[in-house]
């Protein structure tokens, strides 16, 4: 506990360190290494993200061993799982509690980096790993979610391969080629399986890039300033592990009460009735956390254009760092930002709201509004905020 | 009864049970027996299941024993029969899709391994349409197979009424009743669409102490370490 | 790069050593704790006492130095019908020299197929085909089709030798004899294997090697 201020140069040289030199980079990296002393508790996101991840690769490879990639074994041995393999009930909540604890971190962790600015420069790269996870990890859920082949894993592909088939160009090859047949069957869930599989080790290596790009640009913190000094930082251990380690245990307490005791809050029951090619499910809806991009994909009264808006309120995302090319980050420094942007984050969560009830005239309307918010925000706000505060 | 006070009920039976009384589940299982698995199976729960209900592996062997299970061709490649085992499915007894409509006027006894989770309502649901049979009202008449039910909306099902006072005996000397029977099947139904309930939330207690314990600890630890700085 | 923070101070540091070691050692405990799921699901489900089967077999279209193969609990059994001449080789006294086991001293059969022809009925013989060295199926070697073979049974793994008996030979690598399942005959030409009338309380989890 005294030892994470010596540095490496003055350790002897040991036996390891001369020939893989690991020791003193873990020690550069998460003993000494200078964090700003006023991070707040969004900061922890990362580390909640970081551990989810792990939960979800252990519980994937143990529920993988049990599970059949074939349409007429999969419900059955999903159903084996749950009922028959000894502590398989654990293994798959933790998977699909799992699931939404990641969306959820990930939608903070994305919204504290607009609210901080945490994309402006010199962190565009690391923004823009992130929110490539982000497409992995929502590709990776999509193909996942089929794989139990109940009705709404069923449907639900349905309704995303047809989407893709309808985007122009690429589309129709692409669906063809996760379909590998006429419509959704055998071929489609063996190929979304390795897809799913393949995905989660992608999303570690990406993991990694992310990492590495936040080792070499340091975090941002609250000011929006970078420490300059090192009087301005704290290593790294003991001060934000013990933090985070907190942080950890209180995040692991509401998973945990998600795994054992609402095992069944935020899934659909429909899942569990086998998939039947014959009869679509009365109130089909997806998880909540592709609700905003189901609801935009409804409120657009054409399929093109709502492919479009779905995928470019994503999209926008990725030019954020040069739509505003203020020098200003925290959202609190800036008026606009900080009256707008709070508007985009309750847009999406309008969407979200929207995309899980009934189409109904009044949810469309919010959903129109929403969604014109969101672009609003994006696109003119940011460019026209971040346009006054250079000139002034 | 609201669904959760008889998942309470249904948990507390479960962990401390006296040995000679039995808990709703238990005799609902009795009556999934004697009554329902005549038209319906849970085809994705094994005999064996049952031994999480506190049947005797004995008692679980003879049951089984009792049903049969296709088992190949023989040689004139007709289907062979064997008696099941504790690890096999609870089918349901129509050999196949067809065989269970052309017996119910057209209809399939769903199957009920997850059906007091997928019907709207649950296992609640579950109990008002077994006791809200009534005789057909003068003036209404139903289609062939569908009987007066004042549960449904459309006020009529296609499943005969199953349950009649004192069909069975309970064991334990509960009298059944169809009310006792329809409370005690719909338990049992409830208990069977939600696989490890009771041993998920008593684990989930240990567990969330443990993490209280962890915060606290890692709570009073970041503070020391934090103090110099404040 | 740090070099300026004051280190806690000194009455504090005792207890924060305390704290820290016990916080960590909680932490790593609940680690482990957690792993325990995760292997239990390795174990399979399905081995259970219950699933014990019976398995009728018909042997009437078996004749003199035949043999056929049955699937009895995921294991291969042999059933062979022996000819006098298989008989008599069994209790050739060279041929018992050869043996590592001749007097089935190793438990792998019921009491009543622990004799010379390790079997309920000497002319017939009910064999577990899994080879005690590694595992592989023995292939029999009718008597006849070659000048040395005596209806025994050769592993084309390690070449591990066993004669009509399932008795292992000495210069084989295999250990122990072929395991003898629990039968009954239920007539002179019904066979029912998984339970053994002359040793009612066998069970095939006693047996030493298979």
């Amino acid at each position: 506990m005294t030892s994470p201020l010596k540095t490496p140069d003055t350790d002897p040289p040991d036996w390891l360190e001369r020939r893989l030199p690991v020791m003193s980079l873990l020690r550069r990296q998460y003993v000494a290494f200078p964090m700003p002393r006023n991070l707040n508790a969004f900061w922890s996101f990362g580390a909640f993200l970081i551990v989810t991840m792990a939960f979800m690769i252990a519980s994937g490879l143990f529920l993988a061993i049990n599970y059949t990639p074939d349409i007429t074994q999969a419900f059955a041995s999903v159903e084996a799982i749950d009922r028959q393999i000894p502590s398989g009930w654990f293994i798959r909540s933790l998977h699909m509690g799992g699931v939404t604890m990641l969306f959820a971190c990930l939608y903070i962790h994305i919204g504290r980096s607009l609210w901080y600015g945490s994309y402006k420069a010199p962190r565009e790269l690391l923004w823009l790993t992130g929110l490539g996870l982000m497409l992995m990890v929502m590709v990776t859920a999509f193909a996942g979610y089929v794989l139990p082949w109940g009705q709404m894993s069923y449907w639900g592909a349905t309704v995303i391969l047809n989407a893709v088939h309808a985007i122009p160009l690429i589309g129709q090859p692409l669906s063809e080629l996760l379909l590998g047949g006429d419509t959704l069957g055998n071929v489609a869930l063996h190929r979304l399986f390795v897809l799913h599989f393949t995905m989660a080790f992608a999303i570690l290596g990406v993991i990694a890039l992310h990492v590495a790009a936040l080792h070499v640009v340091k975090s941002n913190n609250p000011s929006g300033i970078d420490p300059v000094s090192p009087s301005q930082t704290l290593p790294f251990h003991p001060y934000y592990t013990s933090r985070d380690g907190f942080a950890l245990c209180l995040f692991l307490m509401v998973y945990a009460g998600l795994v054992f005791f609402l095992p069944d809050l935020l899934t659909l029951a429909d899942n569990y009735v086998q998939a039947n090619p014959l009869v679509t499910p009365r109130d089909i809806r997806p998880e909540w956390y592709f609700a905003p991009f189901y609801a935009i994909l409804r409120a657009v009264p054409s399929r093109l254009g709502g492919l479009l808006l779905a995928s470019g309120s994503l999209a926008v995302l990725f030019t954020l760092p040069w739509l505003d090319r203020s020098a200003l980050r925290p959202a609190t420094r800036r008026p606009m930002v900080r009256l707008s942007l709070p508007l985009a984050f309750a847009a999406f969560m309008v969407l979200g709201v929207a995309g899980m009830h009934a189409p109904t005239p009044a949810w469309l309307l919010a959903s129109r509004v929403a969604i014109a918010w969101w672009f609003i925000h994006f696109l003119l706000v940011m460019p026209l905020a971040s346009e006054r505060e250079m000139s002034s | 009864m609201t669904r959760w006070t008889r998942n309470l009920i249904l948990v507390a039976s479960l962990t401390a049970l006296p040995a000679c009384a039995s808990t709703p589940a238990q005799r609902g299982l009795m009556v999934f027996q004697q009554v329902c698995s005549a038209c319906h199976g849970m085809e994705h729960v094994a005999y064996g299941d049952m031994s999480s209900l506190g049947l005797s592996p004995d008692e679980i062997r003879k049951w089984a024993a009792d049903q049969q299970m296709p088992n190949g061709t023989d040689d004139n490649g007709d289907p062979k029969t064997r008696p099941a085992t504790a690890t096999d499915p609870i089918l349901s007894p129509y050999p196949n899709e067809a065989m269970g409509r052309l017996a119910n006027h057209g209809l399939l006894p769903p199957d009920l391994s997850r059906l007091a989770l997928t019907l709207p309502g649950g296992a609640e649901e579950i109990r008002q349409i077994l006791l809200s049979y009534a005789p057909t009202p003068a003036g209404m008449t139903l289609d062939e197979g569908r009987y007066y039910n004042t549960a449904l909306k459309w006020k009529h099902i296609g499943m005969p009424p199953p349950l009649q006072d004192g069909m069975l005996t309970y064991p334990d000397g509960t009298p059944a009743t169809s009310a006792q029977m329809a409370n005690d099947v719909s338990a049992f139904l409830d208990w069977i669409a939600h696989p490890h309930q009771a041993e998920r939330r008593r684990i989930g207690v240990y567990v969330v102490t443990y993490l209280a314990l962890m915060a606290f600890l890692t709570f009073l630890l970041q503070r020391r370490i934090w103090r110099a700085h404040r | 790069m740090t070099q300026s923070e004051t280190p806690p101070s000194s009455d504090g540091t005792r207890r924060r050593d305390l704290l820290a070691t016990g916080t960590v050692v909680l932490g790593c405990a609940g680690a482990c704790a957690l792993a325990v799921p995760f292997v239990e699901s390795l174990k399979n489900p399905v081995a259970n006492p219950l699933s014990d089967r019976l398995l009728d077999v018909d042997l009437s279209s078996l004749t003199p130095g035949q043999d056929m193969s049955v699937r009895w609990r995921d294991w291969p059994v042999f059933i062979q019908r022996r000819t006098p001449q298989m008989l008599a080789a069994l209790q050739a006294p060279d041929h018992l020299a050869t043996l590592r086991d001749a007097d089935s001293k190793v438990l792998q059969q019921p009491k009543d197929a622990t004799n010379w022809h390790r079997s309920v009925r000497p002319e017939y013989g009910v064999l577990i085909g899994v080879c005690t060295h590694l595992g592989c199926v023995p292939s029999f070697e009718k008597p006849g089709s070659t000048p040395e073979a005596k209806g025994g049974y050769f592993c084309p793994c390690h070449g591990s030798h066993f004669d009509a008996a399932g008795r292992v030979a000495r210069r084989a690598p295999a250990p122990c004899n072929l395991p003898v399942p629990p039968v009954t005959f239920l007539s002179d030409t019904k066979l029912r294997i998984g339970h053994s009338a002359g040793d009612p309380g066998f069970s095939m989890s006693d047996i030493q090697q298979i």
